[in-house]
């Protein structure tokens, strides 16, 4: 211990629970903030999430003074110049994005350009550029998984050089992030479950890869722990807001986790799987986490053990044997997603996915072993290694 | 009054065994890509001309390689004629010590963020398993050992002392070379 060194900041303030939409005015205006503009996607406005954001500010006096509603899944470096435009000719001086992971790496990258200047975001592309802070921003989640709310990242492609531009820096974080059950009341069973896996994923790879420590440890069991005990319940009544709570503020616990302590080959082939199949991130999560279990469980042993406690409760943990504590971890995931399955059909290989071939598999490893992520990996992933776990995952 | 003649001293031997080992770890990457397939075969998915800077901040002792096709790497000691494409940056010089000195491994170095990435990671991750393959050749097994994440199974002994023969001889030759230049 007297070796080990580690690194932990997260600044966002989170305001979580029952009307916490109805704090943005006050929190804004502590910002100095009165002309916010909202960014999100044509999804959340026909769910009609944007309502009760607007009405709160609305009903405290504070207008909304643009709304962008056209993000699109794979946000493009033209996206953001278009908003920035929009964000500067209505004289806005606030940001609030609404919505997913695309909605929310879209208004970080909009905050740079109306913070920085310019209309090229590839010009702050990379780690560290920015030097100074940006303009008051907020995220309002509408799903329960990505945990962006809390990261200091926002990924934005670039069609024309068919690349994808990565922005890294702290000055990204939101100045709050607003977890309201009524966000999440009607995200369809599929997603509610996919996205659920992704946080689950993102605190069990923060708790058993390389840079876990001791703060982002307790983010980690207290998200698997609320996981754990609440996603089936909502998969068995969709409409709990206390249940829905739970999950959101899980991922936002995971988020926090794994912004601090990153993650391992499970986003390493979950990323080269949704680059080439196209398939969503929460579902390669929930995919590949039991299979890369598997693969690392002799380097994870100790720590994926004490998971069963907040994955299966004290009473199975305290009648496990300990050095059967991992295996068992393993299996309550293994039967999380088995009763997911028989919910919603949420895919367990690769194959029940319909959307990856057996031919893909070589391609997806050699791309994973590419990936940022591979290097918190507790184990050293050779490409035979990585094709193994890609067969298991298969069917 | 010892300790305050010691201290600096100490820094300094420090200091210069970083910027030797850096000298060795250029050279022995050139040599490493001239004597193992699997390390070509690695480089050879970097852009020809690619430059690969290994660095301590802000502006202490560093060295460049450079891809200059098929797999293979040129020495190019602490500078180039243009910007670097990616840059490994140690945060101190003290953390390129723990790390040169085989007290903590690359990878855990990355892990406590006692290095910066500047560039494109997916380049980064290549390089990081070059030099792993390169330290596994080069050092003693036990020393190999606490250097890499995991010793490659399938280095067998006479493969790892041949291919570490060649890679210091090629050093040797490169370090006269230099001299006499």
């Amino acid at each position: 211990m007297k070796n080990s060194y580690y690194e932990f900041f997260c600044p966002v303030k989170v305001i979580a629970g029952k009307a916490a939409l109805e704090h943005i005015p006050y929190e804004l205006t502590g910002l100095a903030a009165k002309r916010p503009m909202i960014i999100t996607d044509k999804g959340v406005r026909a769910a009609g999430l944007l309502e009760p954001v607007i009405s709160a500010c609305e009903e405290s006096g504070l207008d909304i003074i643009a709304i962008y509603d056209d993000v699109p899944p794979d946000s493009s470096v033209g996206v953001v110049k278009d908003i920035a435009g929009i964000y500067r000719s209505e004289k806005c001086d606030s940001i609030i994005a609404v919505g997913g992971g695309s909605a929310i790496d879209t208004a970080k990258a909009v905050n740079i350009l109306v913070s920085e200047g310019g209309d090229d975001i590839s010009v702050y592309v990379g780690a560290g550029v920015l030097k100074r802070p940006l303009k008051p921003f907020f995220v309002v989640p509408t799903t329960a998984g990505t945990g962006s709310e809390v990261t200091a990242v926002a990924v934005i492609s670039d069609p024309a050089k068919s690349v994808k531009l990565p922005f890294t820096s702290s000055f990204l974080l939101p100045n709050a992030a607003i977890i309201d059950p009524r966000m999440t009341l009607t995200l369809p069973p599929h997603i509610t479950a996919a996205t659920a896996m992704d946080a689950l994923t993102h605190a069990t790879e923060a708790f058993t890869c390389m840079a876990k420590n001791p703060l982002s440890d307790a983010f980690a069991t207290a998200a698997i722990k609320k996981v754990s005990t609440s996603l089936l319940t909502v998969m068995d009544n969709p409409k709990d807001a206390e249940a829905r709570l739970e999950l959101a503020q899980a991922s936002t616990m995971a988020g926090i986790a794994f912004s601090n302590s990153m993650v391992g080959l499970v986003h390493a082939l979950g990323h080269a799987t949704g680059a080439l199949c196209h398939l969503p991130h929460g579902l390669c999560m929930s995919l590949y986490l039991p299979y890369v279990l598997e693969y690392n469980l002799e380097s994870i042993r100790g720590p994926l053990g004490e998971l069963l406690l907040y994955l299966d409760g004290p009473e199975a943990y305290a009648t496990t044997p300990a050095d059967r504590r991992a295996e068992a971890s393993i299996s309550a995931i293994r039967s999380l997603r088995d009763a997911l399955y028989k919910h919603c059909k949420l895919p367990r290989t690769l194959k029940e996915t319909g959307k990856v071939t057996e031919t893909q598999l070589d391609r997806i490893a050699s791309i994973a072993l590419d990936d940022g992520s591979i290097m918190f990996n507790p184990r050293e992933v050779t490409l035979a290694d990585a094709k193994a776990v890609l067969k298991r995952a298969w069917a | 009054m010892i300790n305050r003649l010691i201290t600096p001293m100490a820094l300094q031997a420090r200091g210069l065994y970083v910027e030797l080992m850096f000298q060795v770890m250029g050279r022995a990457l050139q040599a490493v890509s001239e004597v193992d397939r699997d390390v070509r075969s690695e480089v050879s998915a970097l852009p020809e001309g690619f430059l690969f800077e290994m660095m301590v901040m802000p502006d202490g002792s560093r060295f460049i390689v450079e891809h200059i096709g098929n797999g293979h790497l040129h020495y190019h000691g602490d500078n180039a004629s243009r910007p670097v494409d990616l840059s490994i940056q140690f945060k101190h010089v003290a953390h390129a010590f723990l790390v040169l000195s085989f007290q903590e491994k690359t990878s855990v170095a990355f892990a406590n963020d006692r290095m910066l990435v500047d560039g494109d990671i997916s380049y980064a991750v290549r390089m990081t398993r070059v030099l792993n393959r390169l330290e596994a050749f080069i050092l003693p097994r036990l020393i190999a050992k606490r250097a890499v994440k995991e010793y490659p199974a399938n280095l067998n002994l006479p493969k790892k002392v041949l291919s570490a023969a060649r890679i210091y001889l090629k050093v040797a030759n490169h370090f006269v070379a230099t001299v006499r230049a």
